[in-house]
């Protein structure tokens, strides 16, 4: 089985690696993308960008700066799942992607009271624009507990959003899309919470409307305890992110091509880097799954990704990583306790890690193998 | 290799000496000057100081909170390089890697993380892992946690506590145990919004004192070198005070160490309520000789608050400024991210200032009073050289004060006071104190036997030059910073304790784990391989 192709032919890995170095070194304005990798993965990919003066980027990159915008403009309350599962006695569920998001969601939360309870034994679940067809006839969706949903469409979430923060708030809502009682019996819901939380994801929220529920949850906190539980968009997105910010005090979208990091979260989009041909080289990253580029156009590129990823063209260099936590030992993002945890390799193997590749790649660069 | 750095002003409070004379290096140790040896390499210390590199027992540096509030500030690093010097925090260490460097130009050699969650120790150990050229530790946070204030609800025996506290300090590989607000993350999660040293957990019955009171033992039973690290309730309030004297009096002759006791230095005097109680403060901390505590000084400008104190942080979320905030509900402590800028033309900040001062100047003895601006919570750490320079000089205090509100001088005694620091002191208070409180035995002193961590400093008479860039710095031996540049970027260790325990706890926070958090306990633990760097760990010895 080989490890390497060079379009998309099998290469030795030793000409590939190198082939990937040339690439880089020739490179104008290179682009490191998708990111789907642990943390040793991403520590190895911002230093590499460091070096050859990458733009840095992760496939999710919109999701996170979404929940980012919030926070960094006006605020955020948050709780862990774990926190979450053990504590709330209120949840407010907002939008119909939350299982496609987390599939465990009905498992390790709606299902599961973890503990001696104390909020009490009875949990209250409400869901605003549920999902159609995965509740349900008896509106459980694997939760212990009956769930009330107020069923309206996805694009209706800003405008009931509104009105309920308005109603929490004493305050009239002239246009709330379900009838007063309704909302008026949801907010004195949430406000009769012992700990509350609301949970969303930012795949499928913008950022006004994420705004709006952290805005909410907020007010909340007048007279109750409420919090707010963002789920991770998955591909060890968090994980990357955190490493990215200690590393250069920036999230993704951050540039190196001045010489020192840059974060411009519109210039710097791996999407648009590529349409607008403003990249001449990427190196993209995705050892969780066969996860390929959906640009529509094809820069050269170097692919750290499982062998059998189906890409729209091959790539210049394509090597094949192992998956961490699988192949091979990693740390990255645990969606239940919300921080970064040490995986053991379940099945190690000789698939190379994503960190090593790129110390492969980052050791034939012009200069040498860095300090770093 | 033989080092020498010759002719220099030693000034070594440990070994009670102050003197001109030569430190011999061989490899990463010092030395007695061996007799007849010719050094391989030789540095001319003549008219400089030369200490001991310094220690930090209490500086935020790494960690989810600190991380989250790098990605809640961007604005503060806008253009990393070529930053105009009045842009916020333009001096401040901010990425991991700049933090390191900016320290050991300083002389610092080794600096103690004081705040980690026990569920995000990984985390914060993967960011000390990338700060260069100095040793780290950080010391793990209970006293909010579930398991604890349930073993203390079902008065378990003080032996399961110390088996778990000793499973804690292993687990996150830390140094030492510190408790934040005792009681008080827990108690705001039930929706509890004043909570001070005698009230009651709901759930759990227990008081903010039985635990402070617990911990305390706990860690003094193991023989953890470190005492408890406190960071007492009502934090930054007017009349905190109160619940610093409480839990000095609480420590009952056992050692305690109370945290940035700066931000607990305030009565209810004067026109506006507000007032020094430093003096008070001070008098007490004379009086308690078991009791150590750092100062957590102010300095004016913009700086994040960065707390696990979760129900102080969320009180004091809206004078965030900028306007934004991040206040997490963790799963034992809280946390809260919240930016502030202090003023010196704000009274309130003033007296916050020289409360700090009166702290530093009143508190008699300089082994137990700790130099700390509780980074970045007070003031970055990067004005510690400014710190350093009002402490020994009354006259710059006075051209300070006579900068500041006069009413705010009217509330704190600092304008009588004439104490200056002398060098002695300033290598004690930072060196030789540290290492002790810390149990570093090889550390904070230039004996022989000593880890060769040496800060040379030019003599100048502006002291915050002086310390500001160190002429030469060594770390283990090696040569890292000149003339206030680091020239060699070597990756240190962190320090961390494993005191005994029975094995008993580790099968029973199994079962807990499993039912209460649905995940396996392993998770919490943090394995050498996964830091990615040789050797991350160093083994601190328990006294018993």
């Amino acid at each position: 089985m080989p490890h390497a192709w060079i379009d998309g032919t099998p290469a030795e890995l030793a000409t590939a690696v190198a082939t990937a170095a040339r690439l880089l070194d020739a490179s104008r304005q290179p682009l490191i993308a998708g990111l789907g990798t642990d943390v040793a993965g991403a520590r190895a990919a911002t230093a590499l960008a460091q070096r050859v003066g990458a733009a840095i980027d992760h496939m999710h990159g919109d999701a996170l700066l979404r929940d980012l915008d919030v926070m960094r403009e006006a605020g955020v309350m948050l709780t862990t799942p774990s926190e979450a599962r053990v504590r709330a006695d209120t949840l407010l569920l907002v939008g119909p992607g939350l299982i496609e998001a987390w599939s465990e969601l009905p498992r390790d939360l709606l299902g599961a009271r973890g503990g001696e309870a104390s909020a009490g034994a009875d949990r209250r679940t409400f869901w605003l624009c549920p999902p159609k067809s995965r509740l349900g006839n008896d509106n459980h969706a694997g939760s212990t507990y009956p769930i009330s949903v107020i069923d309206r469409e996805a694009r209706d979430l800003p405008v009931l959003l509104a009105a309920l923060r308005a109603r929490v708030n004493s305050r009239p809502a002239a246009r709330s899309l379900v009838p007063a009682a309704a909302l008026d019996g949801l907010a004195e819901a949430l406000k009769a919470a012992r700990f509350g939380v609301a949970a969303w994801s930012a795949a499928e929220l913008d950022g006004l409307t994420i705004e709006m529920l952290c805005g909410l949850v907020n007010d909340l906190n007048a007279t109750t305890r409420f919090s707010g539980m963002p789920l991770a968009p998955g591909d060890n997105a968090i994980g990357v992110l955190q490493a990215c910010g200690w590393m250069t005090g920036f999230p993704v979208r951050t540039g190196f091509g001045r010489g020192y990091p840059d974060h411009d979260p519109w210039r710097y989009r791996a999407a648009r880097l590529v349409e607008s041909g403003e990249t001449d080289c990427v190196l993209w990253i995705s050892a969780y799954r066969a996860a390929v580029p959906e640009w529509s156009s094809d820069p050269p590129t170097i692919a750290l990704a499982p062998a059998g990823s189906k890409f729209a063209k091959s790539p210049r260099v394509h090597i094949a990583v192992g998956v961490p936590g699988r192949d091979h030992d990693g740390v990255e993002h645990h969606a239940m306790i919300g921080t970064l945890t040490a995986v053991a390799a379940t099945h190690q193997s000789e698939a190379i890690p994503v960190a090593d590749v790129i110390a492969s790649i980052a050791a034939h660069l012009a200069g040498g193998p860095s300090s770093c | 290799m033989l080092t020498r750095i010759k002719g220099g002003r030693i000034i070594d409070p440990a070994n009670g000496h102050d003197g001109i004379g030569d430190i011999w290096m061989r490899d990463d140790r010092i030395v007695e000057a061996p007799p007849a040896a010719t050094a391989d390499t030789t540095y001319d210390a003549t008219g400089k100081i030369v200490m001991a590199g310094a220690i930090d027992i209490h500086s935020h540096i790494a960690g989810w909170s600190v991380n989250t509030a790098r990605l809640l500030l961007p604005e503060f690093r806008l253009g990393s390089a070529a930053r105009p010097g009045s842009t916020p925090l333009s001096n401040a260490g901010w990425a991991a890697f700049e933090i390191g460097c900016l320290y050991a130009a300083m002389g610092f050699t080794t600096v103690v993380e004081p705040a980690v969650s026990p569920h995000y120790a990984l985390h914060a150990h993967l960011e000390l892992a990338d700060v260069p050229i100095i040793d780290k530790a950080t010391l793990a946070v209970l006293g909010n946690d579930d398991f604890l204030l349930g073993l203390m609800r079902a008065r378990e025996s003080a032996a399961v506590v110390r088996d778990y506290v000793a499973w804690t300090l292993a687990a996150t590989r830390s140094l030492g145990i510190k408790v934040i607000n005792a009681g008080g993350a827990a108690a705001f999660k039930e929706n509890v919004r004043e909570f001070s040293f005698d009230d009651v957990v709901p759930s759990y019955g227990v008081s903010s004192r039985e635990i402070v009171r617990t911990l305390q033992h706990a860690v003094n039973e193991l023989g953890v070198p470190h005492p408890l690290h406190v960071h007492c309730n009502n934090l930054g309030i007017a009349g905190s005070a109160d619940s610093a004297l409480a839990t000095i009096a609480a420590a009952d002759g056992l050692p305690l160490h109370l945290a940035h006791l700066q931000f607990y230095g305030y009565g209810k005097e004067g026109g506006r309520g507000f007032s020094s109680a430093a003096a008070r403060l001070a008098e007490a901390v004379n009086a308690a000789q078991s009791v150590t505590i750092d100062v957590g000084q102010v300095m004016f400008g913009q700086t994040v608050t960065v707390s696990l104190d979760v129900l102080r942080q969320f009180k004091a979320r809206n004078q965030a400024r900028p306007r934004k905030w991040v206040i997490l509900d963790g799963d034992a402590n809280g946390a809260g991210i919240v930016p502030y800028n202090y003023r010196s033309a704000d009274f309130y900040n003033a007296v916050q200032w020289a409360v700090g001062m009166e702290l530093f100047l009143l508190i008699d003895d300089p082994w137990r009073v700790f130099f700390t601006t509780d980074h970045p919570n007070g003031a970055p750490f990067t004005v510690y050289p400014e710190i350093l320079a009002l402490l020994m000089s009354r006259d710059l205090r006075a051209q300070w004060i006579a900068k500041l509100p006069a009413e705010a001088m009217t509330v704190t005694t600092l304008p009588s006071i004439s104490r200056e620091y002398s060098l002695v002191e300033i290598a004690t208070m930072t060196r030789a104190a540290p290492a002790r409180l810390l149990g570093l035995p090889d550390r904070g002193h230039l004996g022989a036997g000593a880890i060769a961590d040496v800060a040379v400093y030019e003599d100048e008479s502006d002291r915050a030059r002086m310390f500001r860039s160190a002429a030469l710095v060594f770390k283990h031996g090696e040569l890292v910073v000149r003339d206030g540049t680091p020239t060699r970027h070597i990756f240190g260790r962190a320090l961390m304790v494993e005191p005994e325990r029975d094995r008993a706890i580790d099968r029973r926070l199994k079962a807990y784990y499993d039912e209460r958090w649905g995940i396996s306990h392993d998770l919490i633990k943090v394995p050498d391989h996964a830091i990615g760097r040789p050797e991350p760990f160093e083994l601190v010895s328990c006294t018993q």
